[in-house]
């Protein structure tokens, strides 16, 4: 299973000159123009940029190394964040931050939207909301929430897609993407109230 | 369709998840519909916001350089 693996392991081609030269024009094309999406997941997953280089790096050296086994033309976005995701679980995750568990059902959907009636509703507060602190706020969700958000909203991949990659079922990735995008909204509404760009309806 | 159907395929149908069918359904309820249209409105300009603050910062030029040496020994 996985993105484009083909179902048995092929053989490497046998190494010449110009298969190299084939092998390298591919990955460059294929791979490599991922390189910022690969950089921005691994950065939010390892909370730190000297150890996103080493994931992104050890994550093309595999893929690399893989190559052969990459169906052309399937999505190869999607089977370097796999490949990204299964290097950071069993080599980062263990040193940096540790899998959250999440209550579910402790997190109220609370609706930002409605909270705006009376203020906001346009949501023109956003405006004023500079990238550190959304990137902060993303920062500060439960991993499971982070990575789905991340991938659904930063990268663009399709629920099937995100599915796939984290090796849950669809339902989930929308119970996921709906909760982490109400708890990053409850967040940057906090924040704006903190910073007076809105009233907030509850002080 | 009603309001509570339509809210409840809110991001399925921002993140272009759902049948043209479908699609169509609340395309149809948010013309018909000002509160929901508002609310989507909203929706949609949260996630274009979250998208456009993240999307600024790439890899770092030197990581580039990086792997293309190690991969390709340049």
């Amino acid at each position: 299973m996985g993105h484009g693996m083909a179902s048995t392991p092929t053989p490497p081609p046998t190494p010449t000159p110009a298969a190299d030269a084939d092998k390298r024009a591919s990955f460059e094309r294929e791979a490599l123009v991922h390189l910022d999406s690969l950089y921005r997941v691994a950065l939010r997953l390892t909370g730190n940029p000297a150890e996103a280089d080493d994931l992104v790096q050890e994550t093309m050296l595999k893929a690399y190394r893989a190559w052969h086994q990459f169906e052309q033309g399937t999505n190869a976005k999607g089977w370097l964040l796999t490949i990204l995701r299964h290097a950071f679980i069993n080599e980062y995750r263990r040193r940096t931050r540790h899998p959250e568990t999440v209550d579910l059902d402790a997190i109220e959907p609370f609706s930002v939207f409605e909270e705006l009636q009376d203020d906001d509703p346009q949501g023109t507060f956003f405006d004023r909301i500079v990238d550190d602190e959304v990137l902060r706020a993303i920062d500060a969700l439960p991993e499971q929430f982070r990575e789905t958000v991340v991938l659904s909203d930063v990268e663009g991949l399709s629920y099937e897609e995100i599915a796939r990659v984290l090796e849950v079922p669809v339902g989930t990735v929308k119970s996921r993407l709906f909760r982490a995008r109400r708890m990053l909204q409850a967040k940057l509404y906090d924040y704006a109230v903190g910073m007076g760009y809105i009233k907030g309806s509850s002080t | 369709m009603n309001c509570r159907e339509c809210t409840e395929h809110l991001y399925e149908f921002l993140d272009r998840e759902l049948t043209p069918q479908v699609e169509q359904e609340i395309r149809q309820h948010l013309a018909d519909c000002p509160p929901c249209g508002e609310h989507f409105d909203f929706e949609k300009l949260f996630l274009d916001f979250l998208r456009a603050r993240c999307r600024a910062h790439g890899a770092p030029a030197e990581l580039k350089l990086r792997i293309l040496r190690e991969l390709f020994d340049e």
